[in-house]
């Protein structure tokens, strides 16, 4: 059976008075021109013409050895079992989960029962939060924590109920948590219907091109600025701070936007992983792909920067300039001001929280060493992992390799050709009690 | 296509009597006793009888919401069916027309099975398992089941019903206390060896698991490619035949049982096992396959097919008549095949 002819199963999350019965009512009464078999768990039947509903109870299937990987959703083998024969029915598969449902056995239904696997694929998993009440329960419970960590799109729902100034605050708390969804917010569970269907969530060949923000590292930079300059020298000034050196990265940029920023958001990461250049006295400070480590052993610090060409140049630094008072100046001493700045927050979540985990590296990994070392993640962490997706490149291999898993279950192929684009890895771990640190190191231990 | 070559046996030859369409997935089949009516039960819940005499399709009725399964009460032409409507439909197909209505206890109907001496009907739905008696009384009741019930089965001698589910088996006899065959994991189908030795399930798991009745000790063979739906024993109680893979795998489970022996392996299909069904009362088994693919063997001499024959769509349901003369072929588009034997 080809992977196109599979139907694509929607999984929606979130807890009571969330919405999900309200976007429910929203799915199969809009015209779409979708077919959708809808599994309700939870009450308040819905059923509209030419849509199946059919109302189930969570029933949770541990298999012989009690592993959680291999904790299934009995009642949607069952369920989805019966509704693949009669496939003609329906272009789309709804699946409701209740308020305190952990999605991970239901995704995990995905991966274990092969009739599932070989007719059905997960497309995404929808999480409904309730923008009002989730700050109540977000600290405390379990379920709200797993709800977003597995989740390919977040609706923050009921924003007309609380303040931009709260939702911000919200969002960010959110995405500290799960950094690859996409979040949208939303008022009466009113979205899209493209926001939350055919999202690819769970497919190797999309997951990982629809955004490539989603693998947002933990920045080894707190601050860039865009900056608009004429060729010549300029100087970065720096006064005492924190820290006796400051790491800084000057690149070129393609264009004076946002966006244009963005872009050597990535080559900066990249480069902030390589070995630091530490600037002898006198140097310069070049444009391009080399970290500089900037000494602060007496201050004021004068660094000399040359720019070889009018163009448009972005500054990234270790630490936030505020905090050594520090500024580009030009060569009569005038401080300029970037056209753009952002700050990328360092993680400071506990340790028992959900978080997100990003690595980003360049180079080429050891096939051997990274098996051994994914293995005995899984092996002694899998529990803790909710998600985790990823593109690496081995060493002697021309091809990507793409891979996702849930908790265990992980699955994983070469993809297509790198071709001229620099090879490097990116991964991503959500989950609980990750150590980001230890998983950096774990990660760069199985580079060649 | 397979290098497969059906071998001749002893003058068996099957040719096609004849053949209808319901035009939706045939969810069950059961020949009649009496081997005058084969009944068919549709996913979307259409009920059907094809009538060997007069050689028509006849329509009974539907439940609303999805079919599951069929049973002829032995020695009459009453046949009672289950779906997902929360009842029990009782047909008599000889004036083809509903007769009763009992309800099930749940929506979600799982199966129907008549006793072997046609004095009670078990029904599963959701978690309950009900026995009817023929006055359509509840005569016993039980809910403690630890999922929605996947499959039951009567002993031989009609003395308990088997519930498979959940957290392996229950064994049910009215009045007496209910007794836990448990095992941690997903029991999906049950079968009792034709003297009552062994009860088999298939498993979630991608296993198959033994009881043996009389010291209720169990034993586990794994190694299949999936779950483990396919199961069908010998009339002699000697032998076991299991799905889950593209291989029928025959186990020998005459005197101490299966352990340690090594069992007998049938390949010759393409693709995934649908079904297994051997003879009531031969010793020839019938095959089907996702792709459409019947085989027939005769396993205990031979570990090569005798006849196949590919239909058009997936076959779901293989059935045998009472006299082994007649098998019938359900598909997954809804035609309806049945072969006999040449005389």
């Amino acid at each position: 059976m080809t992977t196109s002819s599979r139907v694509p199963v929607t999984v929606l999350t979130g807890f009571l008075g969330s919405g999900k019965t309200t976007l429910l009512n929203r799915i199969l009464s809009e015209n779409h021109g979708k077919r959708i078999a809808v599994i309700e768990n939870e009450f308040g039947e819905v059923g509209v013409d030419n849509d199946l509903v059919i109302g189930a109870e969570e029933e949770i299937f541990e298999m012989n050895n009690g592993c959680i990987c291999c904790t299934v959703r009995g009642d949607l083998i069952r369920i989805l079992g019966n509704l693949m024969k009669r496939r003609d029915k329906f272009d789309h598969i709804m699946i409701e989960t209740t308020g305190l449902a952990d999605p991970g056995p239901v995704a995990q239904t995905f991966f274990m029962d092969d009739d599932i696997q070989t007719q059905l694929s997960l497309d995404g998993v929808v999480t409904l939060i309730d923008a009002r009440h989730v700050l109540q329960h977000i600290e405390d419970s379990d379920e709200v924590k797993e709800q977003i960590a597995f989740a390919d799109v977040i609706l923050l729902n009921k924003t007309d109920l609380v303040s931009s100034a709260e939702l911000d605050s919200l969002e960010a708390r959110i995405h500290s948590m799960n950094s690859a969804a996409k979040i949208h917010r939303t008022k009466d569970a009113v979205v899209d219907m493209d926001k939350i269907l055919d999202l690819g969530g769970f497919d190797l060949d999309r997951a990982l091109e629809t955004d490539p923000k989603f693998l947002e590292p933990e920045y080894p930079f707190e601050w860039s600025g865009l900056y608009n300059l004429k060729q010549g020298v300029y100087s970065l000034v720096m006064n005492e701070g924190p820290d006796p050196a400051m790491k800084a990265a000057f690149f070129k940029a393609t264009s004076a936007t946002e966006q244009g920023m963005r872009d050597t958001v990535e080559p900066a990461v990249l480069c902030y992983s390589s070995e630091e250049h530490v600037l002898e006295a006198g140097e310069l400070i070049t444009a391009g792909d080399q970290l500089f480590e900037l000494p602060l052993e007496t201050t004021p610090a004068k660094f000399a920067i040359t720019i070889p060409e009018d163009g448009v140049y972005v500054l990234f630094t270790e630490h936030h300039p505020d905090e050594f008072t520090a500024s580009l100046q030009d060569s009569s001493g005038s401080r300029l001001t970037p056209l753009f700045t952002r700050e990328y927050k360092p993680d400071h979540q506990h340790d028992d929280e959900v978080t997100s985990v990003g690595i980003t590296t360049p180079g080429d990994l050891n096939l051997e060493k990274f098996q051994v070392w994914l293995r005995e993640l899984l092996a002694n962490q899998g529990t803790d992992i909710f998600r985790m997706k990823g593109i690496l490149s081995f060493q002697g291999m021309a091809t990507r390799y793409v891979f996702q898993g849930v908790h265990m279950l992980f699955d994983g192929r070469p993809d297509r050709p790198w071709g001229d684009k620099p090879r490097s890895n990116s991964l991503i771990f959500i989950g609980r009690n990750l150590n980001r640190k230890e998983l950096n190191a774990g990660f760069e231990a199985c580079l060649v | 296509m397979f290098g497969l070559k059906a071998g001749q046996r002893d003058g068996r030859e099957l040719r096609e009597l004849w053949q209808v369409d319901i035009e939706d997935y045939v969810n069950d089949l059961a020949w009649s006793g009496d081997r005058r009516f084969l009944a068919a039960i549709s996913v979307s819940g259409q009920v059907w009888v094809y009538s060997h005499d007069d050689r028509e399709l006849h329509r009974l009725g539907e439940h609303i919401g999805g079919g599951s399964s069929i049973s002829w009460r032995p020695g009459t032409t009453e046949l009672a069916s289950i779906g997902h409507d929360g009842t029990v439909k009782l047909w008599d197909a000889a004036i083809q027309r509903l007769t009763g209505e009992l309800d099930s206890g749940a929506t979600w109907g799982t199966k129907v099975a008549w006793r072997p001496q046609g004095t009670s009907l078990a029904t599963a739905a959701g978690k309950s398992l009900r026995l009817f008696t023929t006055d359509g009384e509840i005569a016993y009741e039980s809910s403690d089941h630890e999922s929605t019930i996947a499959d039951i089965g009567w002993n031989p001698d009609g003395s308990a019903v088997a519930v498979a589910a959940y957290f392996g088996v229950t064994l049910h006899i009215p009045g007496r206390p209910v007794r836990r065959l448990e095992w941690k994991g997903s029991s999906l189908a049950l079968a009792w060896s034709p003297t009552a030795k062994y009860l088999v399930t298939g498993e979630q798991d991608s296993s198959v698991h033994v009881w043996f009745m009389k010291t209720g000790r169990d034993s586990q063979m794994t190694g299949f490619a999936t779950k483990v739906l396919e199961l069908s024993w010998h009339r002699s109680g000697n032998y076991l035949a299991t799905g889950g893979s593209d291989s029928i795998i025959l186990w020998n489970c005459s005197g101490a049982g299966p352990e340690g022996r090594e069992p007998k392996t049938l390949e010759g299909h393409p693709t995934r096992l649908t079904q297994l069904q051997f003879q009531h009362r031969g010793d020839d088994i019938a095959s089907s396959d996702a792709d459409g693919m019947v085989l027939l063997w005769t396993p205990l001499t031979h570990i090569t097919p005798y006849f196949m024959r590919a239909f058009e769509s997936p076959v779901t349901r293989l059935a045998w008549s009472s006299d082994d003369q007649r098998l019938t072929v359900g598909e997954r588009n809804g035609t309806i095949t049945t072969l006999g034997f040449r005389k």
